[in-house]
This record gives C-alpha cells, sequence and structure tokens, in this order.
C-alpha cells in the first residue's frame, strides 16, 4: 500500500511541477483576502486602541498563521476531480484496483500543497518583515499543531470530497460548493477571528466542523486556547472525521452505481 | 456592417444561449444573491465592531460593495467568457475566423459572448450603491454626482484596457493562458476602501493592477474626498490607457501568425 502511495505522489509532484508557473499565479488566491481582512482589522484595531482586547499586533499575528494553515489544510479535490466526473473520463481511474480518491486525488492536493508551499515561505517572510508581528510560538504548541493540521486537512478534505461527489447526480456541484464556501469562510475564522462573532453565530462556528481545519489549528499555534478548548476540538476533529468518512463512503458506493447506471 | 445591428444581433445570439440553459440562469442568480447577502453579513460583523472603517459608515460601505459587484458583474459577464474563447482560440486556431470578420478585432475579442444573466447582478449592484448612498445620508453636490459617473466610466475604461492588455500579451507568451488570474485574484481588494491598505498594496492596487480606480475613486470623489486635479489626472489615465491598449492589441494582430496557418 506504501508503494502505491509512492507511485502516485511521484507522478502527482511530477504533474504539478510542471505547472509551476501557473502555481505562482494561484498563490495570489491565497494571498489576497487574508491580507484584505487584515488590513481592515487592522485599521479598526488602531482606530480604536483594541477590538475586544484584541490588538493590531494580535490581528497581525492571527492573519500571518492563518496563510500558511490554511495553504496547508485546504483542498482543491473538486478543482481536480468535479469536471472528469462531468467529462466521464474518471473512468479510466475506476478500472485501477485502488479508490481513486483516496489515492490519486489525495496525493495530488498533498504535492500541489507541498510545491505551492515551497513557493510562499519567501513571501511569508517578506510579509512578516512588512507587518513585523511580534509572534511567540512554544515548541510544544507547534508538536500538537501537527495532528490538528493532519486532521484538519481530512476534515476539508472529506467536505471537499462530498460536495464533488455531488456531482455524478447533477452537473450544478459548483453552486453547491459556492454555498459551502461562503458559510466556511464565515464560520472558520477566515473573515474575522470568531471571538469577535456574535454569540450565537460562535456557537454555531463551534458546533460546526469549518473552524476545525483553520482557526482551531491557527488559535492552538498562538497559543490562544485552554487546556479544556483544546481537548475538545481535538475530541470533535476525531468526531467530525469519523463521521464525514462514514457518509464519504456511504455516498462513494451509491455514486458509483449511479455512473454505471448512467452506461458512461 | 453598421455598429448597431452588430450590437443587436450579439445580444440576440446570447440571450438564446442564455434562454438555453434556465434552469442554470436561476441558480447563478440565486447564487449570487446568496454572496450579497454574505457580504451583508460581513459588513454587519465589521460594524458590530465598530462605529467606522477609516472613516467609511456603513452606508459608505454598502456603496462601496456595490462599486465591487459592478466591476464583478463587469468581469463575469464579459471579461471571463470572452478570455476562455479568445485562449481556446489562440489554442486551435480558431481565432483566425475571429480576425477575419469584417468588424473591429478588438471588438469581437471583447464582446462577442455576454453572459447575459448578469443583467440580474448589474441590477443588483445598482441597488445596492443606492441604497448604500441613502444609508450613508451623503448629499453629494450635482456635480460630484457628475464627477462619480465620469470616473465610474473612466475607472470601468482602465480596467476593460488592462484586460486587452493581457490578452494581448497572449500573441507574444502563446502559453500566458492565465493572463486574468492575477487580476480575478486582486479583484476581492475592491470590497473596502484602498485607503485601509497599506502603502504597498495601496500602490499595486492603484497602479498596477488598479481595482481601487473603479471601486474606491469614484466614491471618494462622490464625497468630495479628492482634490480636481486627482480627478482630472484619473480620467486623463482612462484615455491614455484605452488608447495605448488599442494600440498593443493592433501590434498584437499584426504579429501573430495563427496555430492553424
Amino acid at each position: 500500500m506504501i508503494e502505491i502511495y509512492k507511485r502516485f505522489w511521484q507522478v502527482n509532484w511530477a504533474e504539478q511541477w510542471q505547472y509551476r508557473a501557473n502555481l505562482l499565479m494561484y498563490l495570489a488566491y491565497w494571498l489576497v483576502s487574508p491580507i484584505v481582512y487584515l488590513a481592515v482589522w487592522t485599521a479598526i484595531a488602531n482606530a480604536q486602541g483594541n477590538i475586544n482586547g484584541l490588538t493590531a499586533n494580535d490581528f497581525a499575528a492571527y492573519y500571518l498563521t492563518l496563510l500558511p494553515v490554511d495553504i496547508i489544510t485546504s483542498s482543491i479535490t473538486i478543482h481536480v476531480l468535479a469536471y472528469k466526473i462531468q467529462e466521464g473520463t474518471i473512468s479510466n481511474e475506476l478500472m485501477q484496483p485502488v479508490h481513486p480518491i483516496l489515492t490519486n486525488t489525495l496525493m495530488n492536493n498533498i504535492a500541489f500543497k507541498a510545491l505551492t508551499l515551497i513557493a510562499f515561505v519567501p513571501i511569508w517572510v517578506v510579509l512578516v518583515l512588512l507587518f513585523r508581528p511580534t509572534l511567540t510560538i512554544a515548541p510544544l504548541n507547534l508538536l500538537l499543531a501537527i495532528p490538528a493540521l493532519a486532521a484538519g486537512f481530512l476534515i476539508r478534505f472529506f467536505i471537499d470530497s462530498l460536495i464533488t461527489l455531488v456531482a455524478f447526480w447533477t452537473t450544478r456541484v459548483w453552486a453547491i460548493w459556492q454555498f459551502n464556501e461562503a458559510l466556511s469562510m464565515l464560520l472558520n475564522g477566515a473573515f474575522v477571528p470568531l471571538v469577535l462573532m456574535p454569540a450565537w453565530a460562535q456557537l454555531l462556528a463551534q458546533v460546526l466542523p469549518y473552524q476545525l481545519g483553520l482557526s482551531f489549528p491557527v488559535l492552538l499555534i498562538l497559543n490562544r486556547l485552554p487546556a479544556e478548548a483544546l481537548a475538545l476540538n481535538f475530541g470533535l476533529q476525531i468526531a467530525w472525521l469519523a463521521a464525514l468518512y462514514a457518509a464519504f463512503a456511504f455516498l462513494w458506493r451509491r455514486a458509483l452505481r449511479q455512473f454505471s447506471a448512467v452506461g458512461a | 456592417m453598421h455598429p448597431f445591428r452588430l450590437v443587436a444581433a450579439l445580444i440576440k445570439i446570447n440571450v438564446q444561449q442564455e434562454l438555453a440553459y434556465r434552469a442554470d440562469t436561476l441558480v447563478n442568480m440565486l447564487v449570487s444573491l446568496m454572496w450579497l447577502g454574505w457580504e451583508l453579513a460581513g459588513l454587519a460583523i465589521i460594524f458590530s465592531n465598530a462605529t467606522n472603517l477609516a472613516g467609511w459608515t456603513f452606508g459608505d460601505l454598502l456603496a462601496l460593495s456595490g462599486m465591487w459587484r459592478l466591476l464583478n458583474t463587469f468581469m463575469q459577464a464579459i471579461v471571463y467568457p470572452n478570455t476562455e474563447k479568445f485562449n481556446r482560440g489562440i489554442r486551435e486556431g480558431t481565432l483566425d475566423y475571429t480576425l477575419l470578420q469584417p468588424a473591429n478585432s478588438q471588438f469581437m475579442v471583447s464582446f462577442s459572448r455576454i453572459a447575459i444573466w448578469n443583467l440580474w447582478n448589474l441590477g443588483l449592484a445598482l441597488a445596492t450603491i443606492v441604497t448604500g448612498l441613502l444609508i450613508s445620508e451623503s448629499r453629494p453636490s450635482p456635480l460630484n454626482a457628475v464627477v462619480f459617473v465620469a470616473l465610474t466610466a473612466s475607472g470601468g475604461l482602465v480596467i476593460y484596457s488592462l484586460w486587452i492588455v493581457l490578452i494581448a500579451l497572449t500573441f507574444w507568451f502563446t502559453k500566458f493562458d492565465n493572463n486574468v488570474t492575477l487580476l480575478s485574484a486582486l479583484a476581492d481588494t475592491g470590497r473596502f476602501p484602498a485607503t485601509v491598505y497599506p502603502i504597498w498594496l495601496r500602490v499595486i492596487v492603484t497602479f498596477v493592477i488598479p481595482i481601487a480606480v473603479a471601486t474606491t475613486v469614484p466614491l471618494q470623489a462622490l464625497r468630495g474626498d479628492l482634490p480636481w486635479w486627482q480627478i482630472a489626472l484619473a480620467l486623463a489615465v482612462g484615455l491614455a490607457a484605452s488608447f495605448l491598449s488599442s494600440q498593443l492589441w493592433k501590434a498584437g494582430v499584426r504579429r501573430y501568425s495563427g496555430a492553424s496557418a
């Protein structure tokens, strides 16, 4: 099995490497919104002194941590898979004796983010020099962040994959994806640190899985979470991962039946 | 062909295409309504934590988000569909047929596809701008209102010209098929006043990829924030940009040898 993943990694890395120039362009998509939101909240914090106790420096630390976390936990599954399902070219991958999403697509995601991260590091250094946040990061938090980031990525990967599977039934999968994106950007801490949301929205964000892939790892790295919140979020990550995987496995079996029924 | 008849023909074709996918049209309209709700939620969160953003009130920012939607409507209705067609034309050689048509090639390349459902987006954008201005209770002088409309048009011209430059560059760099990626990635900076951005980002969105020229700047003029020479400069830049981009386009077409030839 490890050999299989190794091969898929080699293929996908080579494929991504071919498009390295495009990758630099796509980096702009990751950079623009967090920098815009950072600028907005910094302007307000500077004008008022602070927002609910958060200073301009807190926002700089938050968004500069969020940038790499977002790249690490993001998923591009729908971008690489939806058109294959719609055009029927996924048939080739279905012939192979392995699960196409859990091997090829997964490795494609990882190769993409690995290459993106390499290109991102020098940009991140420049941004740190521009915004100069005072960051104190404890080694223990970085260590704890590894499983949190891995689980956060898998949660986003399975949500994305679930939506992509809808492409087996309808061509309007992108509309569903956009609704999910909108909800996720408000409730995962990308638009604003969740503490600045109204209480009911914070509760909603805590219950839904979106913050587990972004806000939680960021706050963990920044050491903003008390021990009980850490335990709660790690527990939620495991529970959501199990639930999403079960839903994914179920929908995948139905999708395959649906696909053969079309006669492709 | 008479220009008006050409435009009428293009509109007719695109309306027919839109009507062939009525359910998609409805879904697209719902999705853009959803994003409008998203923007309102975003503004509500900002103003539950602040009374203004660098001097801009809720109404001002709502009007700005309408300006951003106006720009976005132009991108979705014209820029994306025509860029896609253009890039395919370069790759497969079908651009030859466009160039051979007895009409202005820049016009045909930039306006032959129009995603008609964006009329809905245009309506939402105008409604958002008007609502924002009513809420902000700004009472602009008639002169400022005229300047606002002129600067919006000239800002649109600047963005249009930049787009023409980007796709014209494809004549020199054939593999430049993500020509509008940077433009669309930076478009999000138009949601907020450029004055809140750090100086380096403000320079980028004003001079390099001038999103702010079509979003922030006209509203600043409406509020009376701009001295007359900046207004004159912005209008001059709009005219200069459209002249230079059409020159570059002509040079590109002369250089083009065609994938099929």
